[in-house]
């Protein structure tokens, strides 16, 4: 019994983990059909600013935060100015964003490769200890992972539902033509959109650095599983990520456990061919067509 | 009468292909003008170029004596044209509520929130019952009043109505014109793309056939009915 409320609480906080990503990758996706593969790279760009800041420059915790969410923020913004908005107007935009995105993504890590060089680094913001009730062991810095999620979540969908800015993003997601009959200035919704998951890109990427260090190349796994995780909720669907997101964490656990580390990936991908086949659109998505 | 909108020589299309060839129109306040005509002539797409969704190629559009070309579409909104487009384009994963919400988007028609959903309830009882129904799930004639509750929320100076007859029943049809009609007779300034001429004849002070990219006659609704060619050479009826 032990084991698996052990096995619970591993599979929620990778399952929150994966979560914060996923939804980054929806959000842009959803609003303007647009797949950011450059997203692992702005993750591991948020790991290692906060890294940064707080061992070099010996900044608080919360300010490295902040400082990584700012800067990925922004290299979101740029990402939006200098490639998708060029291409918009272009028929092809799905297949040149995602390409262009690829090439930015490989720029960024070169980057990041350049300036903090190939040696992993453990991340400084890392809470040590663990709760211990009975014989089960939750580290702290899994709690913290899963309460700065969940607040985020919350957080994010009061934006989504409540703020005007979250109207517009579901109203231009929902039908872009419609947004701008109805005044939604559709440019600066991408704009703030890809802004707003460069920020979340840098948190889960300190999130996930927290648990298992600093690599330039860090992003590419959890990119990858966020992706999936997208693909099955059906992608540019929020809350759907979000589920998916913590189902797979916890079969995750689970599997690794039960089959081994080797196979919890692999009991992934087949988890997803499963549900493509049974629901091409994804288990939340909208039935429609995508020519990639 | 004044023109609140007056369209001078304009042109546009897609890519290679001109849909519109040199159009002028003014549209008086206070009234309805009909744009009839067959399909796949470029009345939707005159609604669109107004709106600022396909940019012109040439000529001039005046908009409460200023110059709109070249805006863009949440401009055009801003400046008072509110556009109800062909076939609805509800948000389908809001509420009918969240949907009349966002024709009140822009912070001027935020303010009159509460009263334009009064006026629009009023005049569309039927969208207060299903406040809390997906849109998704709605039947057609009920996603019609939205298209046009969703309009008026904007409130603005020109409703454009795209085909609100579009793909409804007969019955469904009638109930829908009642609507409209009743905008008109309230003193609204309309301009209304339709299909079937006869429908709206008599109620349109100025009608415009529109064939093959540009007006072939443009006159009074009365006037219309009273001569039968126009309506058996243009339309086949």
């Amino acid at each position: 019994m032990d084991v698996w409320v052990q096995i619970f609480a591993s599979g929620l906080t990778l399952g929150a983990m994966y979560a914060v990503s996923a939804i980054g990758l929806a959000l842009v996706y959803g609003s303007l059909n647009m797949l950011n593969m450059s997203h692992g790279a702005l993750m591991a760009l948020g790991g290692y600013i906060c890294f940064y800041a707080m061992t070099q420059l010996g900044l608080p915790a919360l300010v490295g935060v902040a400082a990584a969410m700012v800067i990925c923020g922004a290299v979101g913004l740029a990402i939006y100015l200098a490639a998708a908005q060029p291409m918009l107007r272009s028929v092809n935009f799905e297949t040149q964003i995602f390409i262009a995105t690829i090439g930015i993504g490989a720029i960024l890590e070169n980057v990041i490769l350049r300036t903090f060089g190939p040696q992993p680094q453990p991340q400084s913001l890392n809470l040590t200890g663990a709760q211990i009730i009975g014989n089960v062991h939750i580290p702290n810095q899994n709690i913290l992972i899963l309460v700065v999620a969940i607040g985020l979540m919350v957080g994010l969908s009061l934006l989504l539902q409540r703020s005007r800015l979250g109207r517009a993003i579901r109203a231009t997601a929902q039908n872009r033509e419609a947004a701008q009959l109805m005044g939604v200035r559709v440019g600066v919704v991408y704009a703030q959109v890809l802004a707003l998951s460069g920020g979340l890109a840098a948190i889960s990427g300190i999130m996930v650095s927290s648990l298992s260090g600093l690599l330039p190349n860090m992003g590419g796994d959890p990119m990858l599983k966020a992706f999936i995780i997208c693909v099955v909720a059906g992608l540019g669907n929020v809350y759907g990520t979000v589920g998916t997101a913590i189902v797979l964490g916890l079969l995750e656990a689970g599997a690794q456990y039960v089959l081994g580390v080797r196979y919890s990936f692999a009991l992934l991908l087949l988890l997803v061919i499963v549900v493509l086949i049974w629901r091409p659109y994804g288990l939340f998505g909208r039935r429609q067509v995508v020519r990639l | 009468m004044t023109a609140l909108l007056s369209l001078s020589g304009i042109s546009c299309g897609y890519g290679a292909n001109t849909v519109l060839r040199g159009i002028s129109l003014d549209v008086p306040e206070g009234s309805l003008t009909a744009i009839i005509g067959p399909n796949g002539h470029g009345k939707t797409t005159l609604l669109r170029t107004i709106s600022g969704l396909v940019p012109l190629t040439q000529g001039s559009m005046q908009f409460a004596g200023r110059a709109i070309q070249g805006r863009r579409p949440d401009e055009i909104v801003a400046a008072g044209i509110v556009h109800v487009p062909q076939g609805d384009l509800l948000f389908p994963e809001m509420t009918v509520l969240d949907n009349l919400q966002m024709g009140a988007y822009l912070p001027e028609a935020a303010k009159e929130m509460k009263t334009r959903l009064e006026e629009v309830f009023a005049l569309l009882p039927k969208l207060k019952e299903r406040g809390g129904q997906i849109a998704s799930t709605l039947s057609g004639g009920e996603r019609r009043m939205v298209g046009i509750g969703r309009g008026l929320m904007a409130g603005g100076k020109l409703l454009m109505l795209d085909e609100p007859s579009l793909g409804l029943a007969p019955i469904v049809i009638d109930q829908i014109y009642e609507v409209v009609w009743r905008l008109t007779e309230s003193g609204r300034t309309i301009l209304l793309v339709e299909e079937n001429a006869a429908r709206v004849a008599d109620k349109a002070a100025q009608v415009a056939l529109l064939d093959n990219g540009s007006f072939a006659w443009t006159g009074a609704g009365s006037e219309l009915m009273v001569r039968p060619k126009i309506l058996e050479t243009y339309l086949g009826t």
